[in-house]
């Protein structure tokens, strides 16, 4: 407990200093607040203009695949918000040797390098992204329960930690690798799964990759469910155990990862 | 010119250092054409056509679309220059008899060599399973305009870049912009869906814009998705963007040469 408590004082200490670097810069604040709002904005564009073309998508309607990616979203920006800064930096700091500075504070590497930055602009988006998921909740008649709702926020909080541990390993091959300038971008390219519905994913290898495998399918289609159609234990159990298996596989990575860092400072 | 040959050559090793970053993205990309397959797969559940164009041609569309960017696309050329600008480093550029433009772009072209090479074997890893679905028309004159387009794509995704590499002269931070330019270059560019399924009045009006000949234009000539008339009125649209956005890249470098402070011993 005392631990955990520790931490959480690190974690608000790290929010405090954000919040106030933020206030420096609110031209900056402003920028990405509008760069967030317009990716959004980008998704929802496109399941308009496929939906102006057909009626179903997988068996799924228009504001039920509206609903899916709002909550991939509303995934992806709490992982911009509380994590991407410290994970993104990590990379340039194991190459220019200033990871030494996350070594030597008196707390887990991990956490320190990837939760001393709060992204406001991701945070501030998360909300467009709960707005849509209420939205497109509501254009479908859905009336969740407070219990619905509850295990639908668990499950967001699963899909952050799943979408964290992907996001560390990826940047984790810094340690292998001469540079990771654009390795992120692995990360994005598989977490644009998340967008579709598993239906889509006939049995196959696709699926069993795509699904089973690498869960960036489930992290969004799990939630999703629970709004559509309440409590299925399947998805839930699954969900519940994939996100175990990736973030002690993220953890694995980044420690074996860390014993190769030899600093790089005289 | 022989220095920018140079200078291409010297862009060629060092993208070549990076060798392995380049294939790792190479080889995650091919998971954006998976994507692509079983997304627009499962749109085409529900519908045979989607804007006139079967399943075939549409993943042909995106699969041509995958193998230009990495020969014609600008990454991160507009980092490159804003951490020239910020580090200090064009002041050599400054006193030696060499342009900026043509330097950077010398060494894009050599960073397109590379990354378009490492993109053909992902395209070679990818095809045996897309095979059976690419439908490429056979008309001679679709290459010769579109080796003209792909190049004047290229000067414009370069020429962008570049603008917003030179706003680090006037702004400390400029990822904000990159990103958001980024936004809507995929966007109005075709990488997110053809822009032929935008509403008629709307995708009339993207093909005055130059993001219109970022992406979409050549790869619609090579996948027949234009015919003769649109593709030729299209290259002469295209020559003029281009030209105005080399005229614009030049300007701000002028204009941000105004305020740029060389210090240092």
């Amino acid at each position: 407990m005392t631990t955990l408590s520790r931490y959480l004082r690190v974690w608000l200490a790290s929010a405090r200093y954000s919040l106030v670097r933020t206030m420096m810069f609110r031209g900056d604040l402003f920028i990405w607040a509008l760069v967030e709002l317009f990716w959004i904005s980008v998704n929802v564009l496109m399941i308009e203009v496929v939906y102006s073309h057909t009626s179903t998508v997988a068996g799924w309607s228009k504001y039920e695949m509206l609903l899916l990616a709002g909550t991939s979203m509303l995934i992806q920006r709490f992982l911009m918000g509380f994590f991407w800064s410290g994970i993104f930096e990590m990379g340039r700091n194991v190459r220019s040797g200033a990871f030494d500075f996350f070594l030597a504070q008196p707390g887990d590497p991990l956490f320190m390098a990837s939760t001393r930055k709060l992204e406001m602009d991701g945070l501030l988006n998360s909300f467009v992204a709960a707005g849509l998921v209420v939205y497109s909740a509501r254009k479908l008649g859905l009336h969740p329960g407070p219990s619905d709702l509850a295990l639908y926020a668990c499950m967001v909080a699963c899909g952050v930690v799943i979408h964290y541990s992907a996001l560390v390993m990826s940047m984790s091959l810094s340690f292998w690798i001469t540079s990771s300038q654009g390795v992120e971008g692995s990360y994005f390219t598989l977490m644009e799964f998340s967008r579709i519905p598993r239906e889509a994913f006939s049995k196959g290898l696709a699926s069993a990759l795509f699904v089973w495998v690498l869960p960036v399918v489930v992290v969004s289609n799990a939630p999703a469910r629970v709004m559509l159609h309440g409590f299925e234990p399947s998805w839930a159990l699954g969900l519940c155990a994939a996100t175990l298996v990736w973030f002690a596989l993220a953890v694995a990575v980044f420690r074996s990862g860390l014993r190769r860092y030899t600093s790089a400072s005289s | 010119m022989l220095k920018y040959r140079h200078a291409f050559v010297v862009g060629l090793q060092s993208n070549l250092v990076y060798r392995w970053n380049f294939a790792a993205r190479s080889l995650f990309s091919i998971f954006h054409l998976v994507f692509i397959f079983i997304f627009w797969g499962a749109i085409y559940t529900g519908s045979a056509s989607i804007g006139g164009y079967g399943f075939a041609q549409t993943l042909t569309y995106f699969v041509a679309l995958f193998v230009l960017q990495f020969f014609i696309g600008a990454f991160n050329e507009d980092y490159q220059i804003s951490e020239d600008i910020r580090n200090g480093l064009i002041n050599q550029f400054l006193l030696k008899p060499i342009n900026y433009f043509a330097y950077r772009l010398s060494v894009f072209a050599s960073a397109r060599v590379v990354s378009g090479a490492l993109g053909l074997v992902a395209l070679g890893a990818a095809l045996p399973f897309f095979r059976g679905y690419l439908v490429l028309p056979h008309d001679g004159w679709r290459i010769a305009l579109g080796i003209p387009a792909m190049a004047l794509t290229a000067l414009i995704q370069f020429s962008i870049a570049y603008c917003f590499g030179m706003l680090a002269f006037w702004f400390l931070e400029i990822q904000g912009f990159v990103i958001l330019s980024m936004a809507v270059e995929t966007v109005l560019g075709g990488q997110f869906f053809p822009l032929d399924l935008l509403p008629p009045a709307v995708f009339r009006a993207v093909s005055y814009l130059p993001f219109y000949y970022q992406a979409y234009f050549p790869t619609a000539i090579l996948t027949g998705r234009i015919g003769l008339p649109a593709a030729a009125r299209g290259l002469a649209v295209q020559a003029i963007w281009a030209a105005v956005l080399v005229c614009v890249a030049e300007a701000v470098w002028l204009r941000g040469l105004r305020r740029h402070t060389a210090a240092g011993g």
